[in-house]
């Protein structure tokens, strides 16, 4: 197949019993022997082992081998182990094969040994065919943009921006709205500590003004991005009068767009009755007031507050939010505290399901307590009800589990409804920036704990309430982790991508436009090449997913690492051993 | 059915003491920690919660208010320091005001000044009243009937005894009225047809012998101190003491009046030490001041976490009863003096006074205690033998 004498080492893992259990090793090493161009077959205890991966190296330098496989687990665990043992040993990283005889062999089917034995030597098979056609492959490196976007002026996005100037970037900040300073900048006393939020944005302002390498675009939106990680152009327009769209380069961007408040329904907890108001109306009525809190001229003398309101929503509920918003509850009870500090007449019930005002706020929660805050528990199929009775007061009937299920009728001056966080709108935002959504329709990072704040699009991070609700503090902590990111990819100059990206034959290309319309990514675009028009891939803007190779009816597209003669190879290997 | 919420419930009870209940997050440790918990009755816990949710009637209407002795391992064991024990008291304080209509016992409680006054004011009405009537203080023996006669003094009594009477039958109808609601008991039920009185009676014998009198539960169950203390100084046999001490004087003063009524011996008479009525008023008197002094003093030092709290109800209660018991013997002293001493008389007369404000405020004050705990524990021990069932299978 090709004029290279291949000479490969095949290394057959036992996975401490985990493979070994359930297959003859044995037979596998000894097949793997046999195949054309192997001249170490070997097993190993643990592959992943400092000793296992010590012994591969010093094979690769005696043996001089120029091709790797690994019979172990799956890739999505050590392919970037075995890549580095190849790395020191002087091999290239991807003349590296893994073959999963773990997940796909041993553990799925552990009742029958020799049938088991024989699909891991295939699986052998087909990775040493593959790596026969391999071919050495360099990273792809691209000098990247000193600069990020921002969308987005709230508590995250104006951290973000000060950050992100203080480690030399330059900074495009992008707010929809006419003034900086999102939620954060309505609040006035804010939990834990009391601050201020309006004066903590105004203070994140004058540091912002401060910093030249920051220019602000309020009443702008973000409508176009294209190029890729590293060199993003993005497209601002500004409104206005006369509104104009602004071109500029970036290098990486940073989406912290925030959150909306849930809205309840009418009717949903008596919402549109006089008196029953959200909790952001509540937090902006006790903000814009001192002393005893009144409403429509009357003194408040009871509250009652119907927690998860739009939160926690079973299935049956139409488009239900599943997700706890996670910074009501604490909100609440510090809201419930600065009314009860300034109005020690005023009695409050809090009617919950279960108080979630984890580490610090717990002592916010006995503060209330103290200051006599009483909280009932509904059980999640017995809500509480919100009516006027026929004498025109505001009732609350609840059962109080604490009470022994008993049915209480609370008369309120004002009924609370903690409301949520709900996702944004953002449909265009979402299309411009193709940003993948979770089920809650939260923008989605890759991984929750360990690459919290980046997005499966490079260069694209999400920050704050955009990526599901939080309160200010850890809002502003993802911000300065996307700032992180952000430096860590742009600082360097320049970056490093995996080369395993789809290349088109120019000369068998007949631009007939089918790839376009397959690829998820933007990245083939139609060019006049030499006399003609030719599909280019951008290396920086492909992901290697391989969409595209199938549509093209000239096979004129190969993906590298796995092109057409290495996955047919595979095949016919496949084919070779008939399955038991 | 849906039961009202008073808002103002917490706050009102919270003049009656317990100023820390609000940190009670309702975990129901005091439950589990009590030794007097049975599954007819759960507390504190749940007294707590109807105090703080605004169930004011459920509150009112629970036996456990009084079934609970206030040996204080509750507060020990509360995590939030919430004192569940002195939440009781004050609750028992609450309820005493509420069963009294006159709102006289509310004033006693939550206005300790205006309370004080007024028990002394009273004292000095009755002494007044009683000196407006008096004869000569003769020199040779003690003769303090010819100082304050004795018919005023007994009229003046059954006046008072008449009002007592009204008042605390009034309270306990109130009380019963409310206990019987609230545990589904009708009159049928206690008295319709032989079984149900037969288990009445057992429940009465229950509540007034075994319990009222015989301190069972208190001296068994309520042993926190046992460890630590000879029996002469728990709580228990301090307050049984005071308490038989009072019912022996209580028991002497009536005999000594029958066997007036009889002809045997006139009131007053000089009578030897061992004379069977004078011995029951001397032992009784000695386990009276005994039990009082030992109170007042525990009180004092506050050593016992008890009586960590004490409230003016707790001192105006003691002192009067204290008074009462030490003057009635320093009397019986001045009577055996070779000649009658001057303050023999006027220590008389403050003592019948004293005497005659401590029955006549008995509704009002902690001594109210003594008529609404048995009576819950009547429905305590209606409640463990229902209808239908022996107290042999509710042992088994």
């Amino acid at each position: 197949m090709t004029g290279r004498e291949r000479r490969i080492g095949v290394y057959v893992c036992h996975c401490g019993g985990n493979i070994s259990d359930h297959v003859d090793i044995d037979q596998v090493v000894a097949a793997a022997q046999a195949e054309t161009g192997v001249v170490v077959a070997r097993q190993m205890m643990f592959a992943c082992s400092d000793s296992g991966q010590g012994d591969m190296e010093r094979d690769i330098k005696e043996q001089h081998l120029d091709g790797l496989v690994v019979a172990s687990c799956s890739p999505k665990l050590h392919v970037v182990t075995f890549r580095g043992v190849a790395k020191r040993a002087g091999l290239n990283p991807y003349e590296y094969t893994q073959v999963n005889v773990r997940e796909q062999a041993s553990w799925i089917h552990s009742d029958d040994e020799q049938s088991t034995t024989d699909k891991a030597i295939s699986l052998v098979k087909a990775g040493i065919a593959r790596t026969r056609l391999s071919e050495p492959l360099e990273p792809l490196v691209v000098e990247t943009t000193q600069k990020t976007l921002v969308v987005g002026g709230g508590v995250a996005g104006l951290r973000a921006a000060i950050g992100l100037a203080d480690i030399g970037l330059g900074v495009f900040l992008v707010e929809r709205a006419a003034e900086l300073g999102g939620w954060v900048g309505r609040f006035d006393e804010m939990y834990p500590t009391g601050k201020n939020g309006r004066a903590l944005i105004a203070s994140l302002i004058t540091e912002v003004r401060r910093r030249p390498a920051i220019s602000v675009f309020t009443g702008a939106e973000l409508v176009s991005k294209s190029g890729s990680f590293g060199n993003y152009r993005v497209g601002i327009r500004i409104g206005g009068s006369t509104p104009e769209t602004l071109s500029v380069e970036v290098g990486s961007i940073i989406v912290a767009t925030g959150f909306e408040t849930y809205q309840p329904e009418v009717g949903e907890f008596g919402y549109g009755i006089e008196g029953v108001v959200t909790l952001p109306e509540f937090k902006e009525a006790i903000d814009h007031s001192s002393g005893p809190l009144m409403y429509h001229g009357t003194p408040v003398r009871n509250v009652v507050y119907v927690y998860c309101v739009g939160s926690r929503q079973s299935a049956d509920t139409p488009a239900a939010n599943a997700y706890c918003s996670r910074y009501c509850c604490a909100a609440t009870v510090a809201a419930s505290v600065q009314l009860a500090s300034r109005d020690a007449q005023v009695h409050q019930y809090h009617l919950y399901r279960d108080m979630r005002t984890y580490g610090k706020f717990e002592l916010m929660y006995t503060e209330s307590r103290k200051l006599g805050s009483v909280y009932l528990k509904f059980a999640d199929d017995a809500p509480p009800a919100v009516a006027r009775d026929d004498s025109g007061r505001l009732v609350v009937t609840v059962r109080d589990l604490l009470t022994g299920g008993e049915e209480l009728a609370i008369a309120a001056d004002l009924v609370v409804l903690v409301t949520g966080m709900i996702p944004r709108k953002n449909e265009e935002l979402v299309s411009v920036l193709k940003l993948p959504l979770g089920t809650d329709g939260f923008f989605n990072e890759i991984h929750p704990k360990l690459r919290p704040v980046e997005t499966v699009v490079d260069g694209v991070y999400i920050a704050g309430t955009c990526q599901g609700p939080r309160n200010s503090s850890e809002s502003v902590a993802s911000g300065l982790a996307a700032v992180t990111q952000s430096a860590v990819i742009l600082k360097k100059g320049f970056a490093e991508l995996d080369p395993l990206v789809a290349v088109v034959d120019a000369d068998a290309c007949t631009a007939c436009g089918l790839c376009l319309d397959a690829c998820p990514y933007g990245a083939i675009e139609m060019t006049l090449g030499e006399g003609k028009s030719v599909a280019i891939i951008s290396e920086t803007g492909c992901k290697g997913c391989g969409g595209c190779v199938p549509v093209c009816p000239d096979n004129a597209i190969d993906l590298r690492g796995y092109t057409d003669a290495q996955i047919s190879a595979m095949i016919d290997s496949l084919l070779e051993v008939p399955v038991a | 059915m849906t039961a009202q919420v008073d808002t103002g419930l917490l706050s009102d009870l919270q003049r009656f003491g317990a100023a820390d209940v609000s940190a009670c997050f309702s975990c129901g440790t005091c439950t589990a920690t009590c030794p007097l918990v049975t599954d007819d009755a759960t507390f504190p816990r749940r007294m707590i919660r109807y105090a703080q949710v605004g169930l004011r009637d459920k509150l009112l209407s629970s036996k456990e208010l009084w079934t609970c002795y206030a040996c204080s391992e509750c507060s020990e064991t509360c995590p939030t320091q919430a004192e569940p024990s002195e939440f009781m008291a004050a609750a028992r304080r609450y309820a005493i005001a509420n069963y009294d209509r006159t709102g006289l016992a509310r004033t006693m409680y939550t206005r300790p000044f205006v309370g004080t006054f007024i028990a002394v004011a009273l004292a000095a009405f009755f002494a007044l009243f009683m000196y407006a009537g008096h004869g000569p203080q003769s020199v040779g023996s003690l003769n303090i009937f010819g100082f304050i006669p004795e018919e005023l003094i007994h009229n003046l009594g059954i006046g008072v005894m008449v009002l007592v009477f009204l008042a605390g039958l009034a309270g306990v109808a109130t009380m019963a009225h409310g206990l019987g609601r609230a545990g589904g008991i009708t009159w049928r039920s206690v008295a319709g047809g032989r079984p149900a009185l037969r288990r009445s009676l057992g429940a009465l014998w229950g509540a007034l012998a075994v319990e009222s009198l015989g301190q069972r539960r208190y001296r068994a169950d309520c042993d926190t101190d046992a460890a630590r203390l000879p029996w002469f100084r728990r709580r228990w046999f301090l307050h049984a003491g005071t308490m038989w001490g009072f019912l022996g004087l209580l028991a002497a003063t009536i005999l000594d009046y029958g066997l007036a009524v009889v002809g045997i011996k006139a009131t007053g008479t000089p009578v030897p030490i061992w004379y069977p009525v004078r011995l029951l008023g001397t032992v009784s008197g000695l386990l009276l001041v005994y039990g009082a002094s030992m109170l007042i003093l525990q009180r004092f030092r506050a050593a016992e976490r008890s009586v960590r709290h004490s409230t003016a109800a707790d001192w105006t209660f003691l002192a009067l009863v204290w008074i009462t018991g030490v003057t009635g013997f320093a009397i019986e002293i001045a009577l055996y003096l070779p000649s009658a001493p001057a303050w023999g008389y006027w220590l008389f007369l403050f003592h019948v006074a004293v005497a005659m404000e401590l029955v006549l405020l008995a509704p009002f004050m902690k001594f109210a205690h003594a008529v609404y705990r048995p009576v819950a524990l009547f429905f305590l021990a209606l409640a463990q033998v229902r209808p239908g069932e022996s107290s042999g299978a509710a042992d088994a």
